[in-house]
C-alpha cells in the first residue's frame, strides 16, 4: 500500500462501523467506502468492525464487502479488541493475547508491543443508535481520541427529532409543526387512543406522517389519514422507539438536502433532490435495499441513488435559503465532521421547512462535495475532517481538568 | 506388496486433505440439524455413496491393478481437485457452517477417527489386498458421516457437563428476574401465537419472547440467558411435546403461571401411537399451572377442550368460533380482503371490531387466543385490538402478493391440510375472474396421506378455475379427488415447478388469484452445494 513518496510514519486511522442498530448493514457500506477512500499515501487506514453485541474487531477480512455476507464476518479470522481504558491512551487492545498469536494482526499498520494499536484518529461512520446519537462518541471522548465528526451534545441532539427541532425554530429556520406522544401512554388506559387522535385533529388534521422521535432511518415511519391507522402508527413506533413525532403530511411535497462540512467555517454543500421524493416518504426498503443491493463498499452504495443536484427546477433563492438554514441548524447544534441537514419543500405554498438532521449521513454525503462549487473529493475532504479532529482534541486537552486551588479539598 | 509401500504416504496425505475438507462440508449440516443423530442420518442418506470422492476411490483401485502410477496419480490430483472446487461450507450455502467451539471440538475428534479409521481399514486388508490404502479410502468415504456422529457421541458427556451449568444459569437468571411465564402448547399454532401474544404483551409491559420456533429445554435455556433481563414481566414460553414430558421438563424449568393450548390434534400420531399419548403429552402444561392459575385454550378443538375439564380447578378461559361453550373471547364475522383479516372479538363485556393484516382463518384464531390471555393478565382490551393492526405478516404464509395485474397468494411453507383449507377460504374471499392453484399436496400424513390430499383436491375443484398438481407424490390423490368432483377438467399435471410456472405464464390474465401452496422446499440442497458448487437456478 506505501508508496515510494509515503512519509516515515503514517499516522493510523480507525474507520468504526457496524454497530447495534437498524442501520447496521447501511454502515457496513458506508464504512467501507470511507475506508477506501481514505489516502493511502498519507495515512494509515484499519477497519473497526463493531457488531450487533458491541463488541470490536479488526483483520485483514474486514477490507473486503465479501466477509460480511452470510452472516458477518468470520471471528476466528479475526482479533477482538477494546479501547483501552485510560485517558489519552487512544489504543485498541486485544482482548485475549492468545488471538494475537497466529497471523490475524492487520497488517499495513504499526503495532505497540503485545498487538496493541495505536490510532491517531477514529472515523466513526456508525450510523443509528449507539453510533450517531452520541454514545461511541462519549467512549471517544472518555478515551482521550481524536475523532472525526460530531461531539456527545451534538449527536446526541440531532438524533432526537424534537430536540432538533426546538433548537432549528431557535436559529430562526422554518419547521414544521408537530405533536409528540410518548411510550409512556402505554402506562396509562387506554384515554390515548380518543385523546391523541383528538390533539392531532386540533393541531393541524389529516392526513399525517408519524415517524420515531429518535430514529435516523426510515423504519417505524408511516402516513395516517384517520385516528385508527395514527394509532397504529403510533403502536408501530413503540416497536422502536420510546417516542413518537406526529406531523402534518405535506401531500404535495419534494425534499432537498444540503450537506455541511465542519472546517474551520462550517462550508454548505449544493443541494440536492432525491428522485423518489414525490408523495411517499421512502420505506426501509426503498431508501436503503434496492441501492444498498449495489456491491457493498464499491463507490456506488448510496450514491447510486436517483438524485439531482442543484436541482435547476427549484428557485435559486429557495436553494440559497436551503443552504443558509443548513448552515445555521450546523452551527447553532454545535455540529463537527459532514452533517446532511434535509428539508421540504410544500409543492403548493413553496415554503422550505427544516425536516430533519443526520450528523452521520450515509456514505458522509460524499457525492454532494463533487459538484460545483467545491469539486472535493471524498479523499481530500477526510484529510481536512482528520486535520480539524487531531486539533480539536490538542485544543481539548489544553482545557484546565485539574482541580484548582479553591476546588482541592484533600490537600 | 512391498513395491506398494512407497505410495502409501503420498496416498494417504491426499486422503486426510480431502476427508478433513468434506467432514467440513457434513459438519455444516449436523450443525443445523443441531446435532441431533437422527435428524442428520436422515439427512446423509446415501448422500456419501453420490460423493465423487468415494467413487474416485474405487475407480482409482480398480485401476491400480492395470497401472499402479496412474492409479496413484488419479487418486493424489483428483482428491486435490475435488477438494479446490468444494465450495467453502464456512462461506456458502444458505446457513453457512459457523466455526464454533462445540463445531471445531467435533471436527478435531472426528478428524482424529477419519484417520484412525483409515489405518484400521488398511491394517485389515493390507495382508489380502495391495490396493489397501484405496479400500480403505473407498470404506472411509462411504462412512465418512458417521465419524461425526461418533466425535459427537464421544463428546457427548463433556456436552452435557457443559448444557448442566446452562442450565443451572438459567434457573438462576429466571429466579433473580422473576417474570409471570406463559406457556403455550398445541399441535399446530405456537410459533405464531407466541409471537403474536408477544407483540400484544410488548405493549403493556416489558416482556419477552425467543424468536422463531425455539420450542425445546436447550433452546429455552440460551434464550433465557442472553434474552431475559430484570425488569422484563412477562416470559412467553413456546413448549413443543416431542414425546410425553417433554413439556413437563420445559415447565419445571420455567414453573409457568399462565398457560395457552392453542389446538390439539392428531399430528405427529405416529410419534406418540395414539391421540391419548398426545393428550398426556399436551395436558403437562396444564398440569404445570398452579391451582388458581390461567389456562387459555381453544374450545374448538374438542382435545384441547377435554384437557381443560381435566384441570377445572384452574380458572379456565375458553375462545373459539363454532364451539357451543360458554366462551370468554368468541370470532365472529371473520372476512378477507387483500390487506388483510377482518373479524369481531365478543367478550362477556364488550364487541371489538377487529383487522390485522395477516390472512387465514387459523390465525384469527390464534389472535383470539393471544387476545383472552393478554387482557387476562392486565393488558387493556382496546390497546390491545388497536395492537392487532400493527402484526406484520410473514412471508410465504399466506402472503398476499399483487405483480402486474395478477394476485399470488404465496403459502409455501403451511404444510398441513389446515393451512391448506385456510389459504383456499381466503382464495374465495378475494375478488378474481379466475382461481388457479399450484401445489404438490400435502405430505408426512402416512397412511392417510391418500385420502387427506383426495379430500383437498375435491375442495380444490369446488374453489379453483384449475389446479396444476406438481409432482408425482400425490398426483393419483389429485386426480381422483376432481374426478370425485366431476372436474377432471380443471386438474392440470405437471412434473415440476419450472413446468408449472411456464403453463401459468402461458395462461395468466390480468384479474387473476394464483395460490402457491406448499412449495415442499428442497429443504436441504442437493449433494450439488455440498460437495461441488451448486448452478444459480433458473426461473422464480
Amino acid at each position: 500500500m506505501g508508496e515510494q513518496t509515503a512519509p516515515a510514519v503514517r499516522p493510523t486511522i480507525a474507520v468504526l462501523f457496524g454497530g447495534r442498530s437498524l442501520e447496521h448493514d447501511v454502515s457496513v457500506v458506508s464504512g467501507l467506502q470511507i475506508l477506501h477512500a481514505i489516502d493511502p499515501q498519507r495515512f494509515a487506514p484499519i477497519p473497526v468492525y463493531i457488531d450487533q453485541m458491541l463488541r470490536w474487531w479488526v483483520g485483514d477480512d474486514l477490507w473486503h464487502n465479501e466477509a460480511f455476507k452470510g452472516g458477518g464476518p468470520d471471528r476466528s479470522r479475526l482479533i477482538e479488541v477494546t479501547l483501552s481504558p485510560g485517558f489519552g491512551t487512544s489504543l485498541l487492545v486485544p482482548v485475549s493475547l492468545l488471538a494475537t498469536l497466529g497471523d490475524r494482526t492487520p497488517s499495513g499498520v504499526a503495532t505497540a508491543g503485545g498487538g496493541r494499536i495505536p490510532v491517531d484518529c477514529f472515523v466513526p461512520v456508525l450510523h443509528g443508535t449507539f453510533g450517531e446519537d452520541g454514545c461511541i462518541q462519549g467512549a471517544l471522548e472518555l478515551g482521550g481520541c481524536a475523532y472525526v465528526g460530531c461531539g456527545v451534545g451534538a449527536s446526541a441532539i440531532g438524533m432526537n427529532k424534537r430536540a432538533t427541532k426546538i433548537m432549528a425554530a431557535h436559529a430562526g429556520v422554518p419547521v414544521v409543526p408537530w405533536v409528540s406522544c410518548e411510550r409512556a401512554v402505554l402506562d396509562r388506559g387506554h384515554g390515548w387512543l380518543t385523546d391523541l387522535p383528538a390533539r392531532v385533529g386540533a393541531s393541524f388534521g389529516w392526513p399525517v406522517i408519524v415517524k420515531p422521535c429518535n430514529l435516523g432511518s426510515s423504519a417505524g415511519v408511516s402516513v395516517a389519514t384517520d385516528a385508527d391507522e395514527l394509532i397504529s402508527g403510533v403502536l408501530r413506533v413503540f416497536e422502536y422507539d420510546v417516542e413518537a413525532i406526529i406531523e402534518p403530511f405535506i401531500k404535495n411535497r419534494l425534499e432537498i438536502n444540503v450537506a455541511v462540512a465542519g472546517l474551520d467555517e462550517p462550508v454548505a454543500s449544493v443541494t440536492e433532490m432525491p428522485v423518489t421524493s414525490q408523495s411517499t416518504p421512502l420505506t426501509f426498503a426503498e431508501k436503503y435495499k434496492r441501492q444498498g443491493r449495489k456491491s457493498i463498499g464499491s463507490s456506488e452504495g448510496m450514491a447510486g441513488a436517483l438524485r439531482v443536484l442543484d436541482p435547476e427546477q427549484l428557485p435559486v433563492e429557495m436553494r440559497a435559503a436551503a443552504q443558509r438554514h443548513a448552515v445555521a441548524v450546523f452551527a447553532t447544534l454545535g455540529c463537527e465532521g459532514i452533517s446532511r441537514i434535509d428539508f421540504l419543500i410544500d409543492a403548493d405554498t413553496n415554503e422550505l421547512y427544516f425536516n430533519e438532521i443526520n450528523t452521520l449521513p450515509g456514505s458522509l454525503a460524499f457525492y454532494l462535495w463533487s459538484a460545483a462549487p467545491h469539486y472535493w473529493t471524498i479523499t481530500d475532504l477526510l484529510a481536512r475532517l482528520i486535520g480539524r479532529a487531531e486539533r480539536l482534541r490538542a485544543m481539548k486537552r489544553g482545557l484546565q481538568r485539574k482541580p484548582p486551588a479553591e476546588l482541592k479539598l484533600l490537600g | 506388496v512391498t513395491e506398494f509401500w512407497p505410495w502409501v504416504p503420498i496416498l494417504s496425505a491426499a486422503y486426510l486433505f480431502l476427508a478433513v475438507w468434506r467432514l467440513l462440508a457434513y459438519l455444516r449440516y449436523f450443525q443445523q440439524e443441531g446435532y441431533e443423530h437422527r435428524r442428520f442420518l436422515r439427512w446423509v442418506n446415501v448422500r456419501s455413496l453420490t460423493d465423487p470422492a468415494f467413487w474416485l476411490s474405487v475407480v482409482s483401485a480398480f485401476l491400480f491393478l492395470i497401472d499402479t502410477l496412474l492409479a496413484v496419480v488419479l487418486f493424489t490430483v483428483g482428491a486435490i481437485v475435488l477438494g479446490l472446487v468444494q465450495p467453502d461450507p464456512r462461506r456458502s450455502g444458505k446457513i453457512p457452517l459457523r466455526l464454533t467451539w462445540r463445531a471445531t471440538r467435533v471436527l478435531v475428534v472426528a478428524t482424529v477417527f477419519a484417520a484412525a479409521g483409515y489405518v484400521a481399514s488398511i491394517r485389515v486388508f493390507v495382508d489380502v489386498e495391495v490396493r489397501a490404502p484405496l479400500v480403505a479410502a473407498s470404506i472411509m468415504f462411504a462412512l465418512l458421516p458417521l465419524a461425526l456422529l461418533l466425535a459427537d457421541a464421544v463428546l457427548m458427556p463433556y456436552e452435557s457437563a457443559v448444557q448442566r451449568g446452562y442450565y443451572r444459569e438459567a434457573v438462576a437468571q429466571l429466579r433473580r428476574v422473576q417474570p409471570f411465564v406463559i406457556g403455550i402448547t398445541g399441535s399446530y399454532g405456537k410459533s405464531s401465537s407466541k409471537a403474536m401474544l408477544a407483540h400484544l404483551l410488548q405493549f403493556h409491559a416489558p416482556s419477552v419472547a425467543a424468536t422463531g420456533s425455539i420450542n425445546t429445554v436447550m433452546g429455552v435455556t440460551r434464550h433465557l440467558r442472553e434474552d431475559l433481563v430484570p425488569g422484563h414481566r412477562f416470559l412467553v414460553v413456546e413448549m413443543g411435546a416431542y414425546a410425553v414430558g417433554s413439556i413437563a421438563r420445559l415447565c419445571a424449568l420455567t414453573s409457568p403461571s399462565a398457560g395457552l393450548i392453542t389446538a390439539v390434534g392428531d399430528m405427529h400420531l405416529e410419534r406418540f401411537g395414539s391421540t391419548e399419548t398426545i393428550m398426556r403429552a399436551k395436558s403437562e402444561l396444564a398440569q404445570a399451572v398452579p391451582p388458581g392459575g390461567l389456562l387459555v385454550v381453544n374450545a374448538d378443538s374438542p382435545n384441547a377442550l377435554r384437557i381443560a375439564r381435566q384441570f377445572a380447578d384452574r380458572r379456565v378461559l375458553l375462545y373459539g368460533e363454532r364451539s357451543a361453550e360458554t366462551l370468554a373471547t368468541r370470532v365472529e364475522d371473520v372476512r378477507f380482503t387483500k390487506d388483510g383479516s377482518h373479524f369481531v372479538l365478543r367478550t362477556a363485556r364488550q364487541t371489538y371490531s377487529c383487522f390485522t393484516p395477516i390472512l387465514g382463518r387459523p390465525i384469527v384464531l390464534n389472535l383470539a387466543g393471544a387476545f383472552t390471555l393478554a387482557t387476562a393478565v392486565g393488558a387493556d382490551p382496546d390497546v390491545t385490538v388497536a395492537a392487532c393492526r400493527t402484526l406484520k405478516p410473514v412471508s410465504n404464509r399466506l402472503e398476499v402478493v399483487e405483480d402486474a395485474g395478477v394476485t399470488w397468494i404465496r403459502d409455501a411453507y403451511n404444510s398441513n391440510q389446515f393451512g391448506f383449507r385456510a389459504a383456499l377460504e381466503v382464495a374465495a374471499d378475494l375478488p378474481a375472474t379466475r382461481r388457479f392453484l399450484v401445489t404438490p399436496g400435502v405430505i408426512e400424513l402416512g397412511p392417510d396421506q391418500y385420502d387427506v390430499n383426495k379430500a383437498l383436491s375435491r375442495d380444490a375443484a369446488m374453489t379453483c378455475d384449475h389446479t396444476v398438481v406438481v409432482a408425482a407424490a400425490n398426483r393419483a390423490a389429485f386426480v381422483d379427488g376432481h374426478r370425485a368432483a366431476g372436474r377432471e377438467d380443471r386438474l392440470i399435471v405437471v412434473s415440476n415447478r419450472s413446468e408449472a410456472f411456464a403453463w401459468l405464464h402461458e395462461h395468466l390474465h390480468d384479474g387473476d388469484i394464483v395460490i402457491l401452496e406448499n412449495d415442499l422446499p428442497d429443504l436441504y440442497e442437493r449433494s450439488a452445494g455440498v460437495f461441488w458448487p451448486a448452478r444459480q437456478q433458473a426461473g422464480t
